[in-house]
């Protein structure tokens, strides 16, 4: 599984302003800290910087690459930052994101293929957020073929399911997890992503990891080939590292529903079962789930 | 869709042969799933797995529509039993009875108000253009008479209502080119009626004393190669009518049960005798399933409850709904009256400006365009920032309608307030109230312009 | 011909079934175990129950059309509740204690707790006491109710996430059931009814999902009481097992399509009460006497 630190963002106040003051240290904190923690990529997301797009994407592509050797993954909804970024990227950049909007399509996939950069590419459309897997299905077949007429081929394609709050659409969550056990039959080839911690938004902040890894370990299962996560949450990282075996293999179990005494088990054991049974839509979400 | 795509799937080839332009059969599956392929596409699909599959990718409701032009009505090809499973996907039509047996000067009033009738509710129009025209006074040449004029003072669709059935083919050859829907097609008439719907080709009302008794008559149409279909079991008042459009629905959906695949019609006219009570059934069995609901009152009051619930039922609960971009003026403002932004999320409109009426001072709402998107999900994608603001305060000339120079921004939107300061020089931006309800209390102690 | 087999749905599980109130007049709602209306193959043991709303304080901005059947007693809560039992028929009452209200006259919880005493002992129908709506004041408010209406067995409401342990401790001790609210989310329902049922008995916790009028946002509580009713029944969540109330009479009198023209003011306020009962509401609070009638007219 790829991961990509998510923790360089502007929607972090601190961050928005040691970019606008060009005030490296916090940054190049940031970077070696998930370089360290044993990210693959590191998401910069500067929002969609208003002003001087290609000053402040130079100043801060270098800053980071001064401390870090991993791929970037570029994550603005501004067309001249994205291009500004890719030129300064050293290694193979991911463009973060293209979606299957008409207006996105037009900008950001040239782009891409301009840099033959790899792209993310959501299943939104010019209709929206699909409302469930077969509608995923569709567009991102839609979106794909335009890509592929761009030179870009399925390989370079990080295909975003796009991923609610199990908060706010319990259903679009389970919709996900049938829509990635898909993807390969729709797009040989392709590759995927998610916004992960977008799954625990409103959720109690102690709990937020624990929804976010036992979904990870899931959609792992599935053949989800990487994810933005928070380059912080060791729990997820040791467990998708591969260093907790029986509690994958705990959820792997509860995935396919085997019977097991759930009262025979011990409290963090639970959590995950308990945890996989509202992830796959088989009990209503509420934010006490552990608790009933 | 009836099939899902994983479904489709097992019937095809399985060969990913790409000579239907997709990369894998599961691909062309999961376009066939959604509509966006045809079967013919695949050139190695066995001729009776085509015609399998073709039933069974049918819509389990048939679409079936009524009247010309831009009075069409279309119902049916409903997916789902309830709205939050998907959406509802054809609002019913309302239709208005019209007897020949009534006095000329209401039939007169009747046929005016379909053509005036004509409300406008954010953005969208609530219209009346279906008309039941309902024999019942014994003179063929009168009910002939009221169709034509119906036919030829309105272009409504036309539902004709006759026990006679020689009487109701020769009105319905008078509009035939209308697409009226004809009713009742019975047990006993359908014989008869087979040649004659065949001919004109009009849409036939199945009447029957129970379900099965509409199943016997469908399954005999549709042998005789006929489709479209709007279906009466013959239920008497809103309860029989709540369980047998509830059985029917749910026999079209979950059972693929294809004689009861059509929408269906409710007579709430010939149930209730107070207009109160009419107009209640009509808004029941108009949410619970049917496909039209036919009513005898032509009174805006009676009727704009009901056209405002259907378009509420039948708004799409995937999409957010939206209310139209602008300043909008609520009470009647003045020059010193308070200048308030919102996004155009329906419900932040509602709230707001019902808010503002009620406490009695007048202002100007601002909504701007945030593609129904909430204040801080509008924000974060840039539809509701700084500078999206200060493009509407240009386009729709909001300074102009103020002498002051303060605007009230939703209270949760803190981080707002300095992007404002620097989009809108010489503007006093104050961040509102965290709930819309608390802005009456909110103006009255803090406004001064 | 293909045979048609009536396709029935069997629910082997129940809504809760809440009683409100105590002595003869005591009402039961809920207790389903079907859809509403679907005699035909489930059972709902009670019809849905029908409040009318009383304030106790004389209402401000009231449309005259709503003033008008009790502009001879709305100086005084009594007569209010007395005319609305013993003119109008109504079977249950909702006293909504404004005077308590921080935004308004803030008077004190002991005055409120007094005059709903008062109001609860002239009448003999079943009371729901509502609050402010302000989370503070009414954890005061409703604990001094409870206590000085101990055994009655009020419905009081709004509970939400931020007062309901207080509350709902003093409703225990003095017998009283409560409204559950959580504002038209699902999982925030389920959130506090687990919060709840932690030390509170759930066959007297009523769900108030929050209501909109038609026009005014209908669609969203009429979808979201199905999906309520779909997870208790179809998926047998016991957390949403609860009764459902709707409380809209005001929402719908403020809308200027109400306001504007008697007849049309009553249909609003009936369209939204019949649409919320059709989605699966089993308690309904009205503001108009001619909408009552005729909702009880098409349901009971």
């Amino acid at each position: 599984m790829i991961l990509i630190g998510e923790d360089l963002n502007v929607m972090s106040g601190e961050i928005s302003r040691v970019i606008k003051e060009r005030e490296p240290g916090p940054i190049q904190q940031c970077v070696a800290a998930q370089t360290k923690n044993g990210m693959d990529y590191l998401d910069v997301n500067v929002g969609p910087v208003k002003k001087d797009p290609e000053g402040t994407m130079e100043w801060l592509i270098n800053t980071v690459q001064e401390v870090t050797d991993l791929p970037l993954c570029l994550d603005t909804t501004n067309p001249l930052a994205m291009e500004a970024g890719l030129k300064f990227c050293k290694s193979k950049a991911l463009l973060n994101s293209a979606s299957g909007a008409t207006e996105s399509m037009e900008t950001m996939l040239p782009l891409a293929a301009k840099y033959s950069a790899d792209v993310v590419l959501s299943v939104i459309n010019d209709a929206g957020l699909p409302s469930d897997a077969d509608e995923r299905a569709a567009s991102i077949m839609e979106s794909a073929a335009v890509a592929n007429e761009l030179g870009i081929a399925n390989e370079n394609i990080w295909v975003d399911p796009v991923l609610l709050p199990i908060g706010v659409d319990q259903r679009q969550v389970t919709s996900y997890l049938e829509f990635i056990q898909m993807l390969q039959d729709l797009l040989p080839g392709a590759k995927s992503t998610c916004g992960l911690s977008n799954l625990s938004y409103g959720a109690p902040k102690e709990l937020k990891s624990l929804l976010n890894r036992t979904f990870l370990v899931m959609i792992g299962r599935y053949g989800q080939h990487s994810a933005i996560v928070s380059g912080f949450d060791r729990e997820l990282i040791r467990l998708i590292r591969g260093e907790v075996p029986e509690m994958v293999e705990l959820i792997y179990r509860a995935m396919d529903e085997e019977n097991m005494d759930i009262s025979a088990l011990p409290q963090k054991e639970l959590e995950y079962v308990k945890t996989v049974q509202v992830l796959m839509g088989k009990s209503l979400y509420s934010h006490s789930w552990l608790e009933v | 869709m009836a099939l899902k795509g994983a479904e489709i799937m097992k019937m095809l080839p399985k060969t990913n042969c790409k000579e239907c332009g997709y990369a894998t059969c599961f691909a062309f599956a999961m376009k066939l799933a959604t509509g966006g392929a045809k079967l013919e596409d695949c050139p190695y699909l066995d001729p009776q797995v085509k015609a399998q599959l073709e039933a069974a990718m049918a819509p389990p409701i048939k679409l079936v529509t009524i009247g010309t032009g831009e009075n069409t009505l279309s119902i049916g090809e409903e997916q789902v039993m309830f709205r939050h499973e998907k959406t509802f996907f054809h609002e019913p039509g309302i239709a208005i009875l019209i007897s020949d047996k009534g006095a000329e000067s209401e039939i007169e009033e009747k046929l005016k108000h379909i053509n005036t009738f004509d409300f406008e509710r954010i953005g969208q129009k609530l219209r009346i253009n279906l008309l039941a025209l309902c024999f019942e006074s014994g003179d063929k040449d009168k009910f002939q008479a009221l169709v034509k004029k119906a036919y030829q003072t309105t272009e409504a669709a036309l539902i004709l209502i006759c026990e006679d059935t020689d009487v109701l083919f020769s009105a319905a050859a008078l509009c035939a080119d209308r697409k009226p829907l004809v009713y009742p097609i019975t047990n006993e008439n359908m014989n008869v009626a087979i040649p004659k719907l065949k001919k004109l080709g009009v849409a036939a009302g199945v009447k029957g004393q129970s379900i099965d008794a509409v199943v016997s008559v469908t399954s005999d149409l549709k042998d005789a190669g006929i489709e479209d279909m709007v279906l009466d079991p013959g239920f008497k008042n809103m309860l029989e009518g709540i369980r047998d459009q509830t059985l029917i629905r749910r026999a079209a959906l979950k059972k693929g049960f294809r004689p009861l695949g059509y929408p269906t019609i409710a007579f709430p006219c010939f149930m209730y005798p107070d207009r109160f009570q009419e107009t209640l059934a009509a808004a029941a069995l108009m949410t619970k399933y049917a496909g039209i609901v036919v009513w005898s009152q032509a009174n805006a009051h009676f009727l704009l409850p009901l056209l405002v619930l259907r378009f509420n039922i039948f708004s799409d609960p995937r999409r957010p709904m939206t209310v139209e971009e602008k300043a909008y003026a609520i009470g009647n403002p003045d020059e010193n009256s308070p200048v308030l932004i919102s996004t155009n999320y329906a419900l932040d409109y509602f709230i707001v400006s019902a808010a503002i009426e009620e406490g009695n001072m007048p202002a100007y709402l601002c909504i701007n365009n945030t593609e129904g998107l909430g204040v801080m999900a509008a924000w974060t994608s840039g539809k509701f920032n700084g500078e999206a603001i200060a493009e509407f305060f240009k386009k729709y000339g909001v300074a102009d309608k103020v002498k002051h120079r303060k605007l009230i921004i939703p209270g949760v939107a803190k981080k707002l307030v300095a992007e404002l300061e620097e989009e809108l020089p010489g503007w006093e931006i104050i961040l509102g109230p965290l709930e819309g309800s608390d802005i009456p209390k909110f103006l009255s102690e803090q406004w001064k312009a | 011909m293909m045979k048609y087999e009536p396709p029935l749905e069997k629910i082997s599980v129940n809504i809760r079934e809440t009683v409100v109130g105590h002595g003869e007049k005591a009402l039961k709602i809920g207790g389903e175990n079907t859809l509403p209306f679907h005699f035909f193959e489930g059972s709902l043991p009670n019809p849905p129950g029908l409040a009318l709303e009383i304030l106790d304080t004389e209402p401000e901005n009231w449309a005259p059309s709503v003033l008008e059947p009790f502009e001879d007693v709305v100086s005084d809560p009594v007569k209010w509740a007395k005319k609305c039992v013993e003119v109008f028929g109504a079977e249950m009452l909702c006293l909504r204690l404004l005077s308590a209200d921080p935004m308004g006259k803030n008077g004190s919880a002991e005055e409120a707790a007094e005059i709903t005493k008062i109001v609860a002992d002239a009448v003999d129908v079943p009371l729901i006491v509502w609050g402010t709506d302000m989370e503070e004041k009414d954890a005061q408010v409703l604990t001094q109710v409870a206590r000085a209406c101990s055994g009655k067995n009020l419905l009081l409401a709004p509970l939400v996430k931020g007062n309901y342990e207080e509350i709902a401790k003093a409703a225990m001790e003095h017998g009283h059931a409560i409204v559950a609210q959580a504002s038209m989310d699902a999982n925030l329902t389920k959130e506090l009814n687990i919060a709840l049922c932690k030390f509170f008995p759930p066959e007297k916790i009523v769900i108030d999902p929050t209501a909109s009028a038609l026009g005014y946002g209908l669609e969203y509580t009429f979808s979201i009481i199905e999906e309520i009713k779909q997870f208790g029944l179809a998926d047998k969540d016991k957390m949403m097992q609860m009764p459902i109330l709707c409380d809209f009479g005001g929402d719908c009198w403020r809308t200027k399509e109400a306001k504007e023209n008697r007849e049309q003011g009553i249909l609003w306020e009936a369209i939204t009460g019949i649409t919320f009962i059709l989605a699966g509401a089993n308690l309904l609070i009205l503001r108009h006497p001619e909408a009552l009638k005729l909702i009880k007219e098409m349901v009971v």
